[in-house]
């Protein structure tokens, strides 16, 4: 066992826990930024924390530390148990029943390590000098980064738990600077896996340079009704806002969109969602979750009828349901209720066959304010960038335009979703393809 | 205690600039946080941790490379700088750095530590609140309220000599409210903060805060949907100043600047504002939330006025961009943790006050929106676009305030708009609030007086101009 949790679940059993848990956190970085062929900076890090929940009385203490020397160690179980002293009681406070989880392959790529630093240099160094050869209105770039990372979890619990999992992620991001007359507009792009090599380096810098490139020019148009199209990133990114309101924790305070409508339908019925934390592809996917319960695929909307929430231990006991698997945290916080990997599932349409169902439109490339976004309400806002649709093409860029509406009616419009399935990190690693919304209010001139 | 003794402090940076680097840097820092929520009227959550390490960076010929550690022993600070020697050879640049100028300041005055005041006394202001929030009405259906605490010591060591040190002490009240009637939810928050011990709750009340908030939430119960369309908007003063934050602050952040990625790259000198705008960003303020003695590279804060009767004077600059750009430092060199590089950032940034009182501007706005409190907002630094939730507004007729409205964003563009200001206010108020920038939050301020911008788009779901707001 680890030194570590030796000392520190010892301690908790000496001073009066009845129950304990540790999470040990350790990761690495590695992050290279470029600018005009040159090393910006360069950052190469090996990190760590650990943090403790005490149970004694049904009452839960909780303290974090990134010091592990002996007397911080022993310092964390003293002050977890003092705060646990001021909580109140709850019999839903416990640890979960002790569950071996899977082994699930492929989460930590070998290679990641392996690469020589300078390949991941070099990897960035092209993602930069291809962005400002590939069309002359894109002659700069103002950021390129490649990032790499692994991170550790290890859970040990007095019921016996020993969990531990490895998993590693490698991304590319791309902002370059399209330009004519005094009129700059940026374009940003990603691509993300677990190693290095599976990352997407053409298709980056063609993105990053079409989306700066595409929107020169572009002009709000006058306040409208009409047809929206979503990219799917901007879909992902909406479905990121939705996805507080799936949590249990959400519903039982109030502060969810989907409180007491399960068995409903609460979109339509193309609509299905799902919370996979085992998907093979997905970057959030994990053995088990922040309590050590083994991940499972929750099926949330099923042909736009709502099948259930997701839950931790706290909130499946205290509803009298079962764990989801659904605890997400990381050693500074304690277990909440959040998504893995969210996915709308993809239709049949092309992008293209789902595009020609718009007379008159507006396509959605980038959603901004999405932090705007009210979760209890479902009330959105939302500033954009994007083209119009005439006769199923993409003409004319468009900005400084809102798109308003409510999440839930927002859902009840959908009208198509192709199946051009794509994933960005939204909050959970959320994936949904180009979805048509028959109806918004667009606010312009 | 000292955060780490001086002669190992001496001994990292030696060690690091055997690599030949130019510059070598330490960066020691150690918090303490702690947090209490109470929701449903009960505790829920006591909890504190501590972060303690170090980040090492070494500059050779412009190539930054940085290491962090949370291994604060000898052994473990001289591995981190041999690794940070070792990944750092690979500059070809040239190199240049601020010249380090001014004395630092005295770190903020605590009367009271926060972490003396056991955790009753909190948790007491705590359910004062709640049933403060929960009497304003019966539409009140939830309360969520928070208090949170950090005191964070950094030391800053540089191979030229420098050794400074800051001790930053921050409490923070969190209060939501959730209203609900026949199915409707609005929300509402309030959460004031300074850098300041547990004195600050001396004169602050707890309790008038969460009633603002329960009214807040209450009151937009009857608000109609925002109209959309272009119309002149009233930017409510304290966290109005979010706005100009946004809008034009980040692009004055010199790291954008160098980059030409900013549509304010190369205009010092120029009209970028109305002249009736005066911005500022002053890390000395007392007790602000983003005050600093000296920033996170050991430069003391300074005043540094941005921009003057409409003309830019200055932008914001950290050690590396002041010594590329050739320009004095400014005391804006900022990082969340040990875990992160110093960049360009904002300590308390304000729209200077002007002379018109609130009362004379709603007067004077024939129609408009009256953007009382903004929520959160995103801006694209390069075109300058911006957007903003407007979390309490109201309809302006005929220059008196109308009905309430929910659900408004403003968008439009941070240069055209700061061009547009053709009213501002005397009522200058700043409020806390953390900005993030490359996966980075730092604490700051934002702030400004009431202001008028004749023209924005107003995003919302109700009936455009035509319609709605005749009525």
């Amino acid at each position: 066992m680890n030194p570590i949790a030796d000392r520190v679940l010892n301690r908790c059993q000496q001073l009066g826990a009845e129950d304990a848990e540790l999470y040990v956190s350790r990761g690495t970085e590695f992050t290279v930024r470029i600018y005009k062929g040159e090393i910006e900076s360069l950052i190469s890090a090996e990190s760590r924390g650990v943090g403790l929940r005490t149970f004694r009385e049904h009452r839960v203490g909780f303290s974090y530390t990134s010091d592990t020397e002996p007397d911080a160690l022993d310092g964390l179980v003293d002050e977890a148990l003092l705060n646990g002293r001021y909580n109140h009681a709850d019999e839903a406070n416990v640890l979960p029943a002790t569950e071996p989880a899977a082994f699930v392959s492929g989460l930590a790529s070998p290679a990641l390590s392996q690469t020589d630093p300078q390949r991941k240099i070099d990897f960035a160094l092209e993602m930069e000098w291809r962005a400002t050869t590939l069309d002359p209105r894109v002659r700069r770039v103002s950021d390129a980064v490649y990032s790499d990372g692994s991170g550790q979890v290890e859970i040990y619990n007095s019921r016996g738990l020993r969990a531990m999992y490895e998993r590693t992620v490698a991304y590319g991001v791309l902002e370059t600077i399209a330009e004519r007359d005094s009129e700059m507009q940026s374009g940003f792009a990603f691509t993300h896996g677990r190693d290095m090599q599976e990352l997407d380096l053409a298709g980056v810098v063609r993105e990053a340079v079409e989306n700066a490139a595409g929107l020169l020019g572009a002009r709000p148009v006058p306040t409208a009704r009409v047809p929206v199209v979503l990219h799917p990133h901007a879909a992902a990114m909406l479905l990121g806002v939705l996805a507080s309101s799936f949590s249990a924790e959400a519903v039982i305070k109030g502060r969810s969109l989907l409180a007491g409508k399960i068995g409903e339908p609460v979109a339509a019925g193309i609509v299905t969602i799902t919370d996979d934390a085992l998907l093979p592809e997905g970057l959030a996917s994990r053995p088990f979750d922040g309590e050590g319960v083994p991940s499972r695929r929750n099926d949330l909307i099923v042909n736009g009828v709502l099948q259930g929430y997701l839950h931790n231990t706290y909130t499946a006991v205290r509803t009298n349901g079962r764990s989801t698997g659904s605890a997400v945290r990381s050693y500074k916080n304690v277990p909440e209720v959040g998504v893995s990997n969210l996915v709308l599932k993809p239709g049949e349409l092309s992008r293209e066959a789902l595009l020609a169902r718009v007379d008159n439109g507006l396509h959605v490339s980038q959603l901004t304010g999405l932090n705007t976004v009210n979760p209890v309400s479902g009330e959105f806002s939302l500033g954009l960038t994007g083209h119009w649709i005439e006769n199923g093409r993409l003409t004319k860029p468009v900005k400084e335009l809102t798109v308003a509406g409510n999440v839930i009616a927002l859902l009840q419009n959908v009208a198509a979703v192709a199946n051009d399935l794509r994933f960005m990190f939204a909050g959970g690693f959320c994936g949904s393809p180009t979805v048509l919304i028959q109806e918004l209010q667009v606010g312009g001139l | 205690m000292p955060l780490l003794d001086q002669s190992l402090v001496d001994s990292v940076i030696k060690r690091a600039l055997r690599s030949g680097a130019d510059f070598v840097e330490l960066f020691v820092e150690r918090k303490h946080n702690q947090s209490i929520s109470v929701e449903e009227s009960k505790v829920q959550r006591v909890s504190s941790g501590h972060d303690l390490g170090a980040g090492l960076r070494i500059i050779h010929r412009g190539t930054v490379s940085y290491v962090y550690t949370e291994d604060l022993s000898e052994g473990g600070l001289l591995k981190t700088a041999d690794l940070a020697a070792q990944v750092g050879r690979r500059g070809g640049g040239r190199f240049a750095f601020g010249e380090m100028l001014g004395a630092p300041h005295a770190p903020q005055r605590i009367e009271v530590p926060p972490e003396t005041v056991g955790a009753e006394a909190k948790i007491e202001l705590l359910l004062e609140a709640d049933q403060a929030a929960r009497a304003v009405s019966g539409a009140i259906k939830q309360v969520a309220v928070g208090y949170g605490q950090s005191a964070q010591e950094v030391l800053v060591a540089t191979s030229e000599g420098v050794r400074y040190s800051d001790a930053r002490t921050r409490v923070r009240l969190m209060i939501h409210a959730v209203a609900e009637r026949n199915g409707e939810i609005q929300t509402a928050m309030e959460a004031p903060g300074m850098q300041r011990g547990f004195e600050f709750f001396d004169d602050t009340s707890a309790a008038e805060y969460a009633r603002a908030a329960a009214e807040r939430a209450t009151a937009l119960l009857d608000a109609a949907p925002s109209p959309a369309g272009p119309m002149a908007v009233i930017v409510g003063n304290e966290f109005g100043g979010v706005l100009f934050h946004e809008a034009c602050g980040h692009g004055l952040e010199a790291d954008f600047v160098g980059k030409g990625s900013t549509v304010f790259a190369g205009k010092i000198g120029q009209a970028v504002a109305s002249p009736i705008v005066t911005a500022v960003d002053d890390g000395t303020l007392a007790s602000r939330w983003g005050t600093l003695a000296v920033d996170d590279e050991g430069v003391p804060t300074r005043r540094n006025v941005l921009i003057q009767d409409g003309v830019l004077v200055s932008y914001m600059y950290d050690r590396l961009r002041a010594g590329q750009q050739n320009h004095p430092v400014t005391g804006n060199g900022r990082r969340q943790s040990y875990q992160h590089l110093p960049i360009p950032r904002m300590t308390n940034t304000f729209i200077a006050a002007g002379a018109h009182s609130v009362e004379d501007i709603i007067a004077a706005t024939p129609h408009g929106l009256y953007a009382k409190k903004l929520g959160a907002g995103q801006v694209d630094v390069t075109s300058g676009d911006f957007v903003f939730a407007v979390t309490e507004g109201y309809l302006v007729e005929s220059g008196r305030i109308g009905r309430p409205v929910r659900g408004a964003t403003i968008v439009g563009n941070g240069p055209r708009a700061l061009h547009k200001i053709d009213m501002v206010g005397n009522d200058l108020k700043l409020a806390p609030g953390t900005c993030g920038k490359e996966g980075q939050g730092v604490p700051v301020s934002v702030g400004q007086p009431t202001i008028r911008i004749s023209e924005l788009t107003v995003g919302g779901t109700g009936v455009g101009p035509g319609g709605a707001m005749r009525q």
